[in-house]
């Protein structure tokens, strides 16, 4: 339970009548106290009017730590404590929970980021050690005008929305499901399933990607807690964690499961397209089911390509067929979202190692569709007519690109990442070649080879113990592919070899597999909606990749999946059971609780003049007709602070940044001596 | 005042002058950045010191002019991209209320150079290390502002209407 | 209080353009009123009062005096100090003793600026051999001196401690005499040179009769290019009314005739830096979704500064130009 001694002992706002200010500063194990002098700065810092104690640990946020923490706040009836750290973004909460298990309000706390901001980034150690300094006392200063505040909690609805069908989504979708909770699922495309049902056999088991994929989508889709809406786009988001209001645009998918000969309508339909479930290896009709055993099991028409001659409407007897289906919005409530939209293959440009010029030049994902016994070419590996017989891996198309020897993207950037999961597939891939084409010739050009993983390295051994050639280029240097103008093949890859001292080689080969990286889709719309943080490789970022996985900083959103960045299935459905986990977690505690840093008018000094209502970007403002004075509704505020800097007549405060506290941290930042550096 | 050297700014006789710049970093996306700077452990300039606000549509301009009034040399204000605020757009009353803000700054003589708003995302903790850097370099070169003590050469009577430390003034 | 009673009281004037010694009489027939309680012991636009007289005085001779305009000479300095002591209570009356008035525009000019453009580069002056005023300067005659000019226009808090300050430009006239009444029967706040009296406690926006449609300001204009829809508030027109950033008291006596306000009763009880704060709230009305418009917007304000700091320049947080000094 918490005490209010802290009100009353710390007097009112206009700056403490007797503080009673405990500092701690961490060592960090050396990351701060190598640079910082901290024990210094703990004195200095015992010296301020109002600091009973001052005192550093080697880690504060251990036990030990808050321990100490808790016992001087009891021993030595502190009322305001500030710890001098790491980032608030890793610790802040820590502490705060340790304050409040000591009996003082949670909010009676500052922290000062020492580490990330100082040790970390600041090489001379008496500079450090000043700025340490300087910011840990202002920091106490600050403290002295806090005032304890509460958090806030809202119910949260016991359902989740999940936007994105691929296994990702699927497995958060099953997984809080059979917690029993509400699901409802949205998927862009007209199927469920993803990249995963248009792969062939997956690592490390072997078994048919279809199979896994149709086993997870058997359990969501027969799950009485789920509902699935495909050619689900996302039109708006409003409300707030807890309780948020998705609109979805279910756009026309003209066919319903009151067809009885699907398969016959197919065959009838006299307009063909590029399928681009076979990555554009054979053609497909207008309408469509993309493989057997799909979800639903019910056709689509690609709009696109129909032109809505009616032969499917005739032949299906007039059942089922909707030439004129109209979209229409639904309006989904959710106490979370979670957002598995997945990835995409980089788009390899034309050009790119012959790719587009030369027809033998295929994607690894192609060759998985053309080993495929269910594949465009029933399992058969021919390239352009031919049956291969000597075949290339090229590894790190689009990854681990460099400035000035790869061209960017069209939003004007490259990709320096490695995508991760293409060596394992590769070498995956290569082993089943030489499982099912004994005699087959197989040449593997990288500059590196990452079987990170379990097992993968199992996968390199087997495949060269049976032949495969590897070839390793210099990043700088990488290969060039041609027709070969011998005849001798289709075309010849020139590359120089550093694993032979830079020889250079020329390999004849029938078709050449570009292992393309992995992208970040246009989610554009998403983080607009949800304003996502965005990294600088485009794909959505977690909050901290080790404290915090799969959370995004908005609280209520979690990310499943690749979304996140390229990971491989295994990988992808962890994180997905991670996200279900974090989500069941918040939904199970029945509220949540929000920072208590909203804004609030004092109405004596309101004028109602209504620049605020203009202002907020949450309504979350209104005018009070009856007493002539604005209103903020608690529940709406998102603490941005927004109204309190553009009232004019300053009557509205924002708790735990008020004017009084912002101030007094920048006036005690210019009373310290400025920075002197050491003799240089 | 434009030399860099004679006056010692609080920091006692014969040491030199460096500049103190205030920075007001929103949480979510600059003062991020500036946390990935440090993980990244890239080094740069000491001396701008970080204020947290939650948004960079928190900063009223009294506090930029609060923080010039008491010694500061430069100020700069960071926020998150046009259309990444964690707040939808609080950014984009910092992008009008800045412009403003400087102007009026520059009728009284502070150099523009001294006050800079600019974009930072949580990922771009070069760009800070970056600005930082090149800012304390641009207000190096115009040297100290000062202003306590132009305001004390004029006899402005500043810093006698300040409410003691403590006293429950407001 | 004198020996017969009455209240003594004192109006002097300093920087300032004479406003507000007229405003006093805009009280109309109740000076009669004031008359029968109130002696007038110092009032030197009103009648024959020379300095010595004041000295003479007791020490706290004057109940109440009415010091208006700023102080940029050492002559109202001077005084200004003579009447603090000699006052009981005394009243920093009107915009230039409350927060420097529109003589602290000159704030943004150092003194040899000032006197170049006055004394030399003015159209209307010939100054063949370049003369500027001395303090002090010798005759065959003697030496003569003149107040001393100072480097920046101040307030009257500025220089000695202040018991109330009444703002406005000048004080609307029933507001003076709310006062005048208060200080008559002694119901009077407890002295705090941070309280205002004769203003009200909100914004002129809370006077004002127009309405606001919550949209956000697509253009600025200027008042005398541009004839406002009535019944509209002003600012969101695009005109830079200073309604939202002022005291009310003056019952938003511009505005119900047709002209934005110009801030003169000065910054919001909680404020002190009343341009600051118009430009905070500025921040959320343009209509900006990009910064070049957000910069379009901003440019089409001819002067940001003598606009929101009119009457405020000497209360604003920075009051005066980086250069300067003693000319």
């Amino acid at each position: 339970m918490e005490s209010e001694r802290s009100a009353n002992q710390a007097g009112n706002n206009g700056g403490s009548e007797s503080p009673r200010i405990g500092v701690f500063i961490c060592h960090c194990g050396g990351n701060i106290s190598d640079i910082v002098d901290v024990t210094r700065v703990a004195e200095e810092t015992a010296r301020l009017p109002g600091v009973v104690c001052s005192m550093t640990h080697m880690f504060c946020c251990s036990d030990p730590g808050q321990g100490l923490i808790e016992e001087k706040i009891r021993e030595q009836n502190l009322n305001r404590v500030i710890v001098a750290a790491c980032s608030p973004s890793l610790h802040e909460t820590t502490f705060r929970r340790a304050v409040a298990r000591a009996g003082l309000n949670e909010y009676l706390f500052e922290h000062c980021n020492i580490r990330e901001q100082v040790s970390w980034v600041i090489a001379d150690k008496e500079l450090a050690t000043q700025k340490a300094g300087r910011l840990v006392r202002a920091a106490a200063t600050r403290a002295r005008y806090l005032r304890p505040l509460q958090r806030r909690r809202i119910p949260i609805r016991p359902s989740a929305l999940i936007i994105g069908g691929g296994v990702a989504g699927l497995t958060t979708a099953r997984d809080l499901a059979q917690r029993g909770i509400e699901v409802t699922l949205i998927e862009a495309s007209p199927f469920l399933g993803g990249r995963l049902a248009s792969l062939h056999r997956i690592y490390p088991t072997g078994k048919r990607a279809r199979e896994v994929i149709g086993a997870l989508i058997e359990e969501v889709a027969s799950n009485p807690k789920v509902t699935v809406y495909t050619n689900a786009q996302l039109e708006n988001a409003t409300g707030f964690v807890g309780d948020f209001r998705t609109t979805v645009r279910i756009l026309p998918r003209g066919v319903t499961s009151e067809c009885t000969n699907p398969k016959e309508v197919i065959e009838a339909c006299p307009e063909e397209t590029l399928d681009t479930f076979n990555l554009g290896l054979s053609k497909r009709k207008a309408i469509y089911l993309p493989y057997d055993g799909c979800y639903p099991p019910v056709p689509a028409i690609d709009w696109k390509a129909c032109t809505k001659c009616g032969v499917c409407f005739e032949v299906a007897g007039g059942k089922g067929i909707q030439l004129d289906e109209q979209p229409r919005l639904v309006e989904i409530q959710s106490g979370v979202i979670v957002i598995a939209v997945g990835l995409n293959t980089y788009p390899v440009r034309h050009g790119e190692y012959g790719y587009g010029v030369l027809p033998e030049v295929i994607t690894l994902h192609q060759l998985n569709r053309l080993l495929d016994p269910e594949g465009p070419t029933r399992g058969r590996l021919l390239v352009n007519g031919h049956e291969v017989r000597r075949i290339g891996f090229m590894h790190c198309v689009g990854s681990l690109q460099r400035k000035g020897i790869h061209k960017p993207m069209r939003d004007g950037r490259i990709n320096e990442y490695c995508s991760r999961v293409c060596c394992t597939t590769s070498v995956h891939t290569a082993a089943e070649l030489k499982e099912r084409f004994p005699e087959m010739q197989i040449y593997d050009f990288h500059e590196d080879i990452r079987t990170y993983g379990r097992k993968h390295e199992d996968y390199y051994d087997e495949v060269s113990q049976k032949g495969v050639v590897f070839i390793r280029f210099d990043p700088l240097r990488p290969p060039r592919v041609d027709a070969d103008p011998k005849g001798q093949a289709p075309l010849v890859v020139r590359t120089y070899d550093r694993l032979t001292f830079g020889e250079e080689l020329e390999v004849p080969l029938d078709a050449l597999v570009l292992a393309q990286g992995l992208v970040a889709r246009d989610m554009s719309k998403l983080v607009d909606l949800y304003r996502c943080s965005v990294g600088a490789d485009r794909f959505l970022m977690e909050v901290h990749p080790k404290l915090r996985p799969v959370e995004m900083a908005a609280s209520g959103l979690f990310l499943s999946g690749t979304v996140q960045g390229p990971m491989d299935i295994g990988e992808s459905t962890a994180a997905a059971a991670a996200a279900a986990a974090k989500a069941a977690s918040m939904i199970k505690t029945g509220i949540i609780e929000l920072d208590p840093f909203v804004a609030r008018v004092q109405e004596d000094l309101c004028s109602g003049c209504k620049v605020c209502l203009t202002v907020c970007p949450f309504q979350a403002i209104s005018r009070n007709e009856e007493r002539g004075v604005a209103q903020i509704n608690e529940a709406l505020c998102m603490g941005c602070g927004a109204c309190a800097a553009t009232c004019p007549s300053n009557a509205i405060q924002q708790a735990g940044f008020e004017d009084a506290q912002v101030k007094a941290e920048v006036l005690a930042l210019l009373q310290e001596p400025a920075l002197a550096a050491a003799a240089d | 005042m434009t030399t860099t050297e004679t006056k010692p700014d609080r920091t006692g006789a014969g040491q030199k002058w460096e500049p103190r710049i205030v920075g007001f970093l929103c949480y979510w996306c600059s003062y991020t950045g500036a946390d990935g700077a440090g993980t990244a452990r890239m080094k740069y300039a000491p001396n701008v010191d970080i204020v947290k606000v939650m948004c960079s549509g928190r900063i009223d301009p009294e506090l930029v002019t609060t923080a010039f009034a008491n010694g500061a040399d430069g100020v700069v204000v960071l926020g998150c991209h046009l259309g990444d605020c964690h707040y939808i757009n609080g950014n984009h009353k910092t992008m009008a209320r800045m412009p403003l803000l400087r102007r009026v700054l520059e009728d009284y003589g502070i150099e523009p150079e001294r006050f800079r708003h600019d974009w930072v995302s949580a990922a771009e903790g070069e760009k800070f290390a970056r600005l930082v850097t090149e800012m304390t370099e641009q207000v190096r070169a115009l040297g100290p502002l000062n202003w306590p003590e132009r305001m004390r050469e004029r006899g402005v009577g500043h810093g006698a209407d300040l409410p003691p430390w403590g006293s429950n003034h407001k | 209080m004198s020996a017969n009673g009455k209240l003594k009281v004192g109006m002097y004037w300093a920087a300032s353009c004479g406003g507000c010694d007229i405003s006093l009489l805009e009280i109309g027939a109740r000076i009669l009123d004031l008359a029968q309680v109130a002696d007038v012991a110092f009032w030197p636009c009103a009648a024959d009062f020379k300095y010595k007289d004041v000295a003479a005085y007791p020490d706290g001779y004057l109940d109440v005096c009415f010091y208006n305009g700023s102080v940029r000479n050492s002559e109202q300095e001077e005084v200004a100090r003579l009447l603090r002591q000699k006052s009981k209570t005394l009243v920093a009356y009107g915009a230039c003793a409350c927060d420097g008035g529109i003589p602290a525009l000159a704030n943004y000019k150092s003194p040899k600026a000032i006197f170049q453009r006055v004394y030399h580069d003015n159209p209307s002056i010939d100054n063949p051999e370049g003369i500027e005023p001395q303090p002090n300067f010798e005759t065959p005659f003697g030496a003569v001196q003149i107040p001393a000019f100072y480097p920046a226009v101040l307030r009257l808090r500025d220089i000695v401690e202040v018991d109330y300050e009444l703002p406005g430009c000048p004080p609307q006239a029933d507001r003076v005499w709310e006062t005048i009444q208060a200080v008559v029967s002694g119901a009077v706040p407890a002295r705090n040179q941070h309280v205002r009296v004769g203003c009200g406690q909100k914004t002129v926006c809370d006077e004002c009769p127009l309405e606001k449609r919550e949209v956000k300001i697509t253009q600025f204009r200027r008042h005398h290019e541009y004839r406002p829809e009535p019944g509209w508030c002003l600012l969101e027109q695009g005109l830079l009314c200073m309604g939202p950033a002022t005291r009310s008291g003056c019952g938003a006596l511009c505005i119900k005739g047709g002209m934005p306000c110009e801030g003169c009763y000065g910054p919001a009880a909680a404020v002190e830096d009343q341009g600051a704060a118009i430009i905070g709230a500025l921040g959320g009305l343009l209509d900006a979704a990009t910064e070049e418009r957000a910069q379009e917007l901003v440019s089409q304000i001819t002067d940001p500064t003598g606009r929101f700091y009119r009457f405020t320049t000497a209360s604003g947080m920075l009051k005066v130009h980086a250069q300067g000094g003693q000319s």
